[in-house]
């Protein structure tokens, strides 16, 4: 059966028939609204124009904390005052994550160790979260990889929309996960940044072996640290340092 | 009177960021309808409307104030959408995200079809002539002015707005549609 669109009455929309010149003109000329776009746009350039050193990173951090663990991390934008600093317990949670996150951005440490409380996040997010976390320092993943994880291989997008709501970007690593065809995906600091923290993963190796007690460690590790220079042996793959005769350190645990 | 676009890129050019956004305010609806019509689908629309101003912003030392500054931003949305169209292997459907309107309902329900037509029948059309046709209906572009901004020769820009106007027109009849 034929549709009659274009011989309904009462509206500019239906009075032409369709496929006329005057369909034509009016179709393409029906506007689409985006709200918030002008905002989303000129954040995308506060980010991508303003330096995107990941080492300056750092002091436009701003976390957040519960006694059980870091729940923020967030960019934050112009200039401001570092943040007051903070007693107990939770004071000992944020100034363990800021250094650590330090280290991490100078390329020093290849994984967290600060514990992080997602329970305000929604049950999906947050397994989505999970899966993403176990993505190892210098690799990627797509959205589709995490789905599939999940038992969801068609809910890609759901997993973009999961990683962008990330309350914890850095320490749970969003930024490992791009998109299927090769492009990278979004990211809430900003594409360029998403980039130099690849980059950045990808010229540093994540295992550091001691020569002489033949242990590895994981970059970053209390133990890395008293290596001394002369005896340190860097590792890409932590299968290069078991078939070089090194064991995995007890501490870092390295996996 | 309102400062023209050129102005106001100029004042972008000398440093003040926040005159663009007024820029990305005059624009954005005509570029999403634009990329819409190319993409055919809205979140790939968005990320290629996103991805033109930020080159729009990044090109902004190479922009000479004597060029028409919608030229030059047609010029780096279609190309922005092309390359979008290339990496995206499947197209995606429509996905059926709404939008506050003040339209009735009856109204809204009117040019949803409308537009769920327009899209099928573009999905049918190649991508030049899919260009062509948005620039030269949606926006009244003149033969002239999208040849400028394609490259290419005025009677190639005719060309493909027969062959898609055709192509369309043959899209939109396979759904049934009586027509012309």
């Amino acid at each position: 059966m034929k549709t009659a669109i274009g011989l309904q009455r009462g509206s500019r929309a239906s009075k032409s028939i369709v496929g006329s010149e005057i369909w034509f003109r009016e179709a393409f000329a029906l506007p689409i609204e985006t709200p918030n776009f002008t905002r989303r746009v000129m954040d995308q350039i506060d980010l991508q124009f303003d330096r995107p050193n990941p080492a300056d990173l750092l002091t436009r951090l701003e976390l957040t904390a519960s006694s059980a663990g870091i729940t923020g991390v967030s960019f934050r934008r112009g200039r401001g005052k570092t943040a007051r600093t903070e007693a107990g317990p939770i004071g000992h949670i944020l100034r363990q994550a800021r250094e650590e996150l330090a280290e991490y951005l100078a390329g020093d440490r290849t994984f967290f160790s600060v514990p992080v409380e997602l329970s305000q996040v929604p049950e999906f997010e947050r397994a989505a979260l999970e899966i993403a976390s176990q993505i190892p320092y210098g690799e990627v993943r797509s959205y589709k990889w995490i789905a599939e994880r999940l038992g969801k291989p068609d809910a890609a997008r759901a997993v973009g929309g999961a990683m962008a709501a990330n309350p914890v970007p850095l320490i749970v690593p969003c930024h490992r996960v791009v998109k299927t065809n090769g492009g990278l995906g979004g990211y809430s600091f900003g594409l360029i940044q998403k980039e130099a923290l690849l980059n950045l993963e990808r010229s540093t190796t994540p295992y550091v072996g001691c020569a002489s007690t033949r242990i590895v460690c994981r970059r970053g590790c209390l133990h890395e640290r008293r290596i001394r220079e002369g005896g340190r042996i860097h590792f890409a793959t932590l299968a290069d340092a078991k078939t070089g005769g090194y064991r995995p350190c007890q501490v870092c645990r390295p996996a | 009177m309102p400062d023209s676009n050129e102005t106001i890129f100029k004042r972008v050019q000398a440093g003040n960021r926040a005159a663009f956004a007024i820029l990305v305010e005059r624009y954005q609806r005509r570029a999403f309808a634009v990329a819409t019509r190319l993409m055919g689908n809205r979140t790939e629309a968005e990320d290629a409307v996103q991805q033109a101003f930020l080159r729009l912003y990044a090109s902004r030392a190479s922009y000479d104030p004597r060029w028409r500054l919608n030229t030059w931003f047609y010029r780096i949305l279609t190309n922005a959408c092309i390359d979008s169209l290339r990496r995206v292997r499947s197209t995606v459907p429509l996905d059926g995200r709404e939008f506050p309107t003040a339209d009735t309902p009856e109204r809204a329900m009117l040019k949803r079809e409308q537009e769920e037509l327009l899209r099928a029948g573009l999905a049918a059309v190649p991508v030049e002539a899919r260009i062509v046709l948005t620039l030269y209906y949606g926006e009244g572009r003149t033969y002239r002015e999208i040849a400028a901004l394609r490259g290419t020769a005025v009677n190639t820009v005719k060309t493909h707005l027969r062959r898609g106007r055709a192509a369309l027109r043959k899209a939109l009849r396979a759904r049934g549609v009586d027509g012309p």
